[in-house]
C-alpha cells in the first residue's frame, strides 16, 4: 500500500510538471465550456436547466483525451530505461501499475471537479431571486452523472494504461487507446447495424456508453453499471500487470 | 553475501550465461571481468531480481533471488550500465522518491548525507536533464547507496567519466567496500586491479579465471616468459640471435612490438638479457616479466579460449 501511494504521488505531481497535461486539462475545460455556454442560451430561462450535459460532453471527451494522459505511464518508462531501476526496487509489479493508475486517476479527478464550476453557475442562476426558475435545478442526477462519469474516467485510464505497457513507443500508445476506446464508445450504436438481437444486446452490454448515458446521466445507478466499470479496471489493470512482468521473462 | 550456484541464461536459443557458480564474502569488492556480451550485466541483472535465471539458484544478502525476490532487493543497490533516471525531476527529489520506496528512515536526512557522499550538495535542485553524463551517474550511485544496502551491484560504474570523476569514484567505491559487499563490473582491466580484491573474468557466458589480481598474474608467469622491447631500428634476426644465445633462455620470438622470451627453468635471465642487449648496442626499451598487467592475462585466457572451439559451450540441448 506504501508504494502503491509513493507511486501514485510522483505520478501526479510529474503531471503538474507536464504540458501534456495542462493541455488536456485546459481542451477539456474548454470543450466543455463551450458546451455548457450552449446549452444555457438554448434553455434561456425557457427549459429547466441540467446540469448533466455538460457531463455528457465529458464522457466523450474523456474518450480522447484519457490515453493521452495515460499515453507515457509505461511506454516512457520502458523507452527510457527508466523501468530497469524501477523493476529492480522492493516493490511489486502490480503495485507500480496501479499506482501509476491511481496517480492517472487522481489527475483526472482534479479536472473532473474544475467542472463544478458550471454547476455552481446553474445554482447561482437558479436560486437568484429575480430569475427564479422553475423547477430548479434538479441534483439528483446530476450526483449520479458524476459518480458514473468518475467510474467511467477511471475505466478509461485503466484501458489507456494498459496500450502504454503494449508499446515504447508513445504516439503508439496513444492512438491504440484511442480506437479501443471509440471503439467500447460505439458499441451503442451496434444495435442499430446487427440484425439478432441477442447478439446487438451483448454487444451493447460490453460499450461504455451503455454503461453511463442510459443509466448515470439520467439519474440511474445501476449495480450492473458499476460492477461493469469496476471490473474493467481491474481486468485491465491485472492484464497490464501481466505485461509489466513478462519483460523479466525476456 | 552473494552466492551463486550454476547460474544459467537463455536468451531464446542463445546462452548468455552457462553454469557460472562463484561467491562473494562480506566487504569485498569483487570486479567482473570481460569482453562486451560475456554475460556480466546478465548475472547483474539476475542478482539485483530484475529477471529470473533460466536455471540455478543464487543467494544474495541470505535471500533467494527467487522465492523471496522482494525481500532480496530491500538489501541491494544497483547502477545499472546506462544509469536512466527520471529526467523529469530535481536530484533531491528523485532520491526522496527512492529513499521513499525503499523505506529509508529520516529519508530527507539521509539524502542530504548521500548527497554530500557523492559530491553532489550544491545540484541537489537540478533537474536531472539538465545534469552531465558524470553528474547523472553519481545520482545513479546516489540511489544505489540511499538505503545503506548490505551489496551493492555496480553496472560499469567509471564509464563515460572524466579521469578526475573516475578517480573519485575509485576512491569512493574502495571506502564503501570496507562495508558493503560490492560487485563491480568493467572492461577497463587496470580499473578491476586497482579497485576489486578479486577478478572474475567471464567469456562468453563461463567463468575463465577467478583469482586476486596479484594471484592470476602470479599463475600466468609461472611458465617464465618475459616481455623485451628494444630500439626500432634494431634488425628482427639480430635481436632474436642475440637473445638466444643468452644462457637460460629457451625461446624467443616477435610479439606484438617487442619479443617474448621463454625461460628455462627458474633461473633469472634478466640481468645477463639486459647485459647482452645493451652490449650490442640494441638500445633496451622494455624487459619486464609477461602478464604483468590484467589486460595481458586477460587477452590470453580469451583469445586461447577462443581457439579452442571445443570449449565453448558443450550443451548443444540448450
Amino acid at each position: 500500500m506504501r508504494s502503491i501511494r509513493i507511486i501514485a504521488h510522483r505520478e501526479l505531481s510529474q503531471y503538474f510538471t507536464s504540458p501534456i497535461a495542462y493541455l488536456v486539462a485546459f481542451a477539456i475545460l474548454m470543450l466543455t465550456g463551450w458546451q455548457f455556454n450552449v446549452d444555457l442560451a438554448q434553455r434561456a430561462g425557457s427549459l429547466p436547466p441540467d446540469g448533466t450535459a455538460v457531463l455528457s460532453a465529458f464522457g466523450f471527451f474523456t474518450v480522447f483525451f484519457a490515453p493521452l494522459l495515460t499515453m507515457r505511464l509505461l511506454a516512457e518508462e520502458s523507452r527510457e530505461g527508466t523501468l530497469e531501476l524501477m523493476l529492480t526496487m522492493p516493490v511489486r509489479d502490480g503495485d507500480i501499475v496501479v499506482g501509476k493508475f491511481l496517480g492517472a486517476w487522481f489527475y483526472y479527478t482534479l479536472i473532473l471537479c474544475l467542472t463544478l464550476v458550471y454547476q455552481a453557475i446553474w445554482l447561482a442562476i437558479t436560486t437568484a431571486r429575480a430569475y427564479q426558475l422553475r423547477p430548479e435545478l434538479d441534483i439528483g442526477p446530476v450526483i449520479s452523472a458524476y459518480i458514473g462519469i468518475w467510474l467511467f474516467g477511471g475505466a478509461a485510464l485503466a484501458v489507456g494504461l494498459l496500450f502504454s505497457a503494449i508499446t515504447e513507443n508513445q504516439v503508439v500508445s496513444g492512438f491504440l487507446g484511442m480506437s479501443a476506446l471509440f471503439i467500447l464508445w460505439l458499441g451503442d450504436f451496434a444495435g442499430q447495424v446487427i440484425q439478432n438481437r441477442t447478439v446487438a444486446e451483448a454487444v451493447r452490454q460490453l460499450s461504455l456508453q451503455a454503461h453511463y448515458s442510459t443509466s448515470f446521466l439520467i439519474g440511474v445507478i445501476r449495480f450492473e453499471d458499476v460492477v461493469f466499470f469496476i471490473g474493467l479496471i481491474v481486468g485491465t489493470l491485472f492484464i497490464t500487470t501481466r505485461l509489466v512482468e513478462s519483460r523479466r521473462w525476456r | 553475501m552473494i552466492e551463486v550456484q550454476n547460474l544459467t541464461k537463455c536468451y531464446g536459443r542463445f546462452v548468455a550465461l552457462d553454469e557460472v557458480s562463484f561467491s562473494a564474502r562480506q566487504g569485498e569488492i569483487v570486479g567482473f571481468l570481460g569482453p562486451n556480451g560475456a554475460g556480466k550485466t546478465t548475472t547483474m541483472r539476475i542478482l539485483t531480481g530484475y529477471m529470473p535465471p533460466t536455471e540455478g539458484t543464487a543467494r544474495v544478502a541470505g535471500c533467494d533471488i527467487f522465492e523471496d525476490s522482494l525481500e532480496m532487493r530491500r538489501h541491494v543497490g544497483y547502477l545499472p550500465e546506462t544509469v536512466r533516471l527520471y529526467r523529469d525531476m530535481t536530484v533531491q527529489g528523485y532520491l526522496r522518491f527512492v529513499a521513499q520506496l525503499r523505506s529509508v528512515d529520516r529519508s530527507s536526512e539521509r539524502v542530504a548525507e548521500v548527497l554530500e557522499l557523492v559530491g553532489m550538495t550544491d545540484r541537489a535542485r537540478s533537474l536531472i536533464r539538465n545534469l552531465s553524463k558524470g553528474m547523472q551517474q553519481r545520482v545513479g550511485l546516489a540511489q544505489a547507496i540511499v538505503h545503506n544496502p548490505e551489496v551493492l551491484i555496480l553496472d560499469e560504474p567509471t564509464i563515460g567519466l572524466d579521469p578526475h570523476q573516475v578517480q573519485d569514484l575509485r576512491l569512493l567505491i574502495r571506502d564503501l567496500g570496507q562495508t558493503h559487499t560490492v560487485m563491480l563490473s568493467t572492461h577497463i582491466l587496470s580499473e578491476a586491479e586497482q579497485i576489486c580484491d578479486r577478478v572474475i573474468i567471464l567469456d562468453r557466458g563461463r567463468i575463465v579465471a577467478e583469482d586476486t589480481p596479484d594471484q592470476l598474474r602470479e599463475n600466468l608467469n609461472r611458465g617464465g616468459r618475459l616481455f623485451l622491447r628494444v630500439g626500432e631500428h634494431a634488425a628482427p634476426q639480430e635481436v632474436l640471435r642475440v637473445v638466444q644465445a643468452v644462457p637460460g633462455v629457451e625461446k624467443v620470438e616477435a610479439h606484438r612490438e617487442g619479443y617474448m622470451v621463454s625461460v628455462r627453468g627458474s633461473i633469472d635471465v634478466r640481468p645477463a638479457l639486459a647485459a647482452a642487449v645493451v652490449g650490442h648496442s640494441l638500445e633496451l626499451l622494455e624487459l619486464r616479466p609477461w602478464a604483468t598487467t590484467l589486460e595481458e592475462i586477460f587477452l590470453d585466457l580469451t583469445t586461447r579460449l577462443g581457439q579452442e572451439p571445443g570449449r565453448r559451450r558443450g550443451r548443444s540441448h540448450a
